[in-house]
């Protein structure tokens, strides 16, 4: 998938800013332009930016922040450092949580320990110009501290296909290639649309995805994979939930009646082992199907590889590319 | 003091309809409707595939594991009040949740997902502490006395809790949703290769804590009474403690931590009346059977189809008759 990432070294002009908020549905990013970005921006690195071009966005906390071309990032999410490194921005990332294992590369960067709540002063010692978490509200308490230290930080929520557009715009935005950026959506919308295409006709399963045990934690429609689900051609029974997942019981499963359970390799082992799942009827039928963890783990540049698989997974009849 | 045995036949009557009415009400109701003929069929093997599985490994495996769970804990919380002669004395404050906890999270941490590994590690790190607390009370004390064995507990307890903290604080975020939905209690996941399992246990610690029942009669007088009577005091007292201790493990492997039957349980049957320690271990063992039972039916059917935390929920059940009892106690 990298191949398709367009050639970093970009020398734009003015940014269009305008094409991005139409990516932002949930939590619309209010772009004001401070004043139009200027690219003299290398994927490559080391050029310097102008510290005067700056917009002004809501992040995810909900706080207004001013961001601008950053040449030293500190990327405090699995999500957000994928993101980076894909858009060709990875010699830009100078820090990273204890989770961020893809790409390869990424693991060279500087482990600064836990995404949540994480260690303030090993971020400070990074010298980031721009520090990106995780928005969760166990971390607003860091970027107030981070904030209050001098430091640019944004929060970033990335729960669905939409967020994980406006996410690599804003990215691209501050990594100084908006080009690259653009590319890595482009290339993912494409694969998309065409597993869309290819499962539109073909009888639509009606699915369940497990996601967790002790609670049963299955999947609502307030997630990416509920979108690669309806994408791969199959219908979430928890769709009424627009929760990312949500608890149920083995009998409210049972209930609703799904054809296929979709859960990764370990725990499909375990259902098609136990007494209990025996109630559920797609598990008496021997429609228990093993996710890839690694593709559906994260909103992120897998996404169009994370629907061919699901596609290909629900519709083996099929042909899928 | 004597023995009052078939004395209170209303209360006897009382307690076992009521823990038969609580496993009918269990095995009745859930999230699917049904009726109670597809219910007793269902029980019998008859029926749709799918009825038959909600009933028969679904509910009915439930409704025991809830049940075991609460009679072990209320035994072996109706044994340590008499033993250590303290009336908030429990099961959870010697360590037995705390290590239990300690050894849970810490498989949990490493990854373990099968179900067998999780109770297991609880199991070993319960009988642990509770090892560590009785080898501490006896290096310092030299003898079973019940406020060092108390405090034993409660420290080992203490030291165990910081241990989870330092294991969960940079535990990601899944790992953390799964111990502390450990340590909030449940009985969702029962299986009848469980219950079966916690079935024995609970029946060899029950019947271990009855035959030893005239002991604690004794020991709960007083030490010095004890020893009068030609009690072993020590040795009683250790192996009474053991026992409890060990009980409450196994309930605790089984279903985490489920609080407040092992306190209150005991309280609420010696404010009806019970006093002798035979008639107290069988009382609490079918009260606390039905209120973890009744508490598991709240837990599943108050926020269908989410499930509320077991622990919780007991506690929510069983504090108001406390605190109504309290006047009697005093």
């Amino acid at each position: 998938m990298r191949d398709l990432i367009a050639p970093s070294c970009v020398v734009a002009g003015t940014l269009l800013m305008e094409r991005v908020p139409m990516f932002f549905s949930r939590l619309a990013f209010t772009l004001v332009i401070a004043s139009s970005l200027t690219l003299v921006a290398c994927a490559s690195e080391r050029t310097p930016v102008r510290k005067s071009s700056t917009v002004r966005v809501v992040d995810d906390f909900g706080d207004s922040v001013e961001i601008a071309p950053a040449a030293r990032i500190a990327s405090l999410s699995p999500t957000t450092t994928e993101l980076l490194f894909a858009i060709g921005a990875g010699a830009r990332v100078v820090g990273r949580t204890s989770y961020d294992e893809w790409p390869a590369e990424a693991r060279r960067v500087p482990d600064l320990g836990p995404g949540i709540r994480p260690n303030v002063e090993a971020i400070l010692a990074a010298k980031p110009d721009l520090v990106v978490l995780y928005a969760a509200n166990d971390n607003r308490d860091a970027a107030r501290a981070l904030r209050a230290a001098g430091l640019r930080t944004i929060g970033l929520k990335v729960d669905r296909i939409a967020d994980f557009k406006r996410a690599t715009a804003l990215l691209g935005a501050v990594a100084g290639d908006s080009a690259g950026a653009q590319a890595v959506v482009d290339s993912v919308q494409r694969t998309l649309d065409r597993v869309h295409a290819a499962t539109a006709d073909l009888h639509h399963p009606r699915v369940a995805w497990q996601l967790w045990d002790t609670p049963l934690l299955v999947l609502g429609s307030g997630s990416y994979q509920h979108e690669l689900i309806e994408i791969a051609g199959a219908e979430n029974v928890y769709a009424d939930d627009t929760k990312p997942n949500t608890q149920t019981s083995l009998e409210d499963l049972i209930r609703r009646d799904p054809d296929v359970i979709l859960t990764d390799s370990s725990r499909a082992s375990a259902i098609r082992r136990s007494s209990r799942w025996r109630g559920v009827r797609a598990v008496r039928e021997g429609h228990v199907l093993a996710v890839d963890d690694e593709t559906s783990s994260r909103a992120s540049v897998k996404l169009g590889m994370a629907a061919v698989t699901l596609a290909r997974l629900l519709h083996p009849e099929a042909s899928i590319r | 003091m004597t023995l009052r045995r078939g004395g209170r036949p209303l209360l006897w009557l009382g307690l076992s309809v009521a823990l038969v009415a609580l496993a009918v009400a269990g095995i009745a109701i859930g999230t699917i409707a049904l009726s109670p003929g597809a219910v007793w069929a269902a029980l019998l093997g008859r029926g749709d595939a799918t009825t038959i599985t909600v009933v028969r490994d679904l509910r009915a495996p439930r409704v025991a594991l809830a049940a075991l769970v609460g009679a072990g804990l209320a035994m072996s919380g109706a044994a340590l009040q008499g033993i250590l002669r303290n009336p908030l004395a429990e099961p959870y404050l010697l360590g037995v949740s705390g290590g239990a906890a300690v050894g849970a999270v810490l498989a949990v941490v490493a990854g373990a997902t099968s179900a067998g590994l999780v109770p297991l590690a609880a199991f070993a790190g319960a009988v642990l502490a509770v090892s560590v607390a009785m080898v501490v009370a006896r290096a310092v004390g030299g003898r079973a006395d019940p406020r060092l064995l108390l405090m034993a507990g409660v420290v080992v307890g203490a030291f165990a809790n910081a241990a989870i903290m330092i294991v969960l604080a940079n535990a990601p975020a899944d790992t953390l949703r799964n111990a502390t939905w450990w340590m909030m209690g449940s009985v969702a996941g029962a299986e009848w290769s469980g219950v079966r399992w916690l079935a024995l246990y609970i029946a060899a610690g029950g019947l271990l804590l009855v035959a030893r029942a005239r002991d604690v009669d004794v020991l709960s007088l007083g030490e010095d009474s004890a020893a009068a009577l030609g009690v072993r005091v020590e040795q009683s007292t250790r192996a009474v403690y053991l026992i409890a201790a060990l009980v409450a493990a196994a309930t605790v492997s089984a279903a985490g931590l489920v609080g407040f039957v092992g306190l209150m349980v005991p309280h609420l049957v010696r404010a009806a009346g019970v006093r002798s320690h035979r008639s107290l271990l069988a009382g609490s063992a079918i009260a606390g059977a039905g209120l973890v039972i009744g508490a598991d039916l709240l837990a599943r059917t108050l926020l269908p189809p989410a499930e509320l935390p077991l622990g919780a929920v007991t506690a929510l059940l069983g504090v108001p008759f406390f605190l109504a009892r309290l006047r009697t106690l005093a």
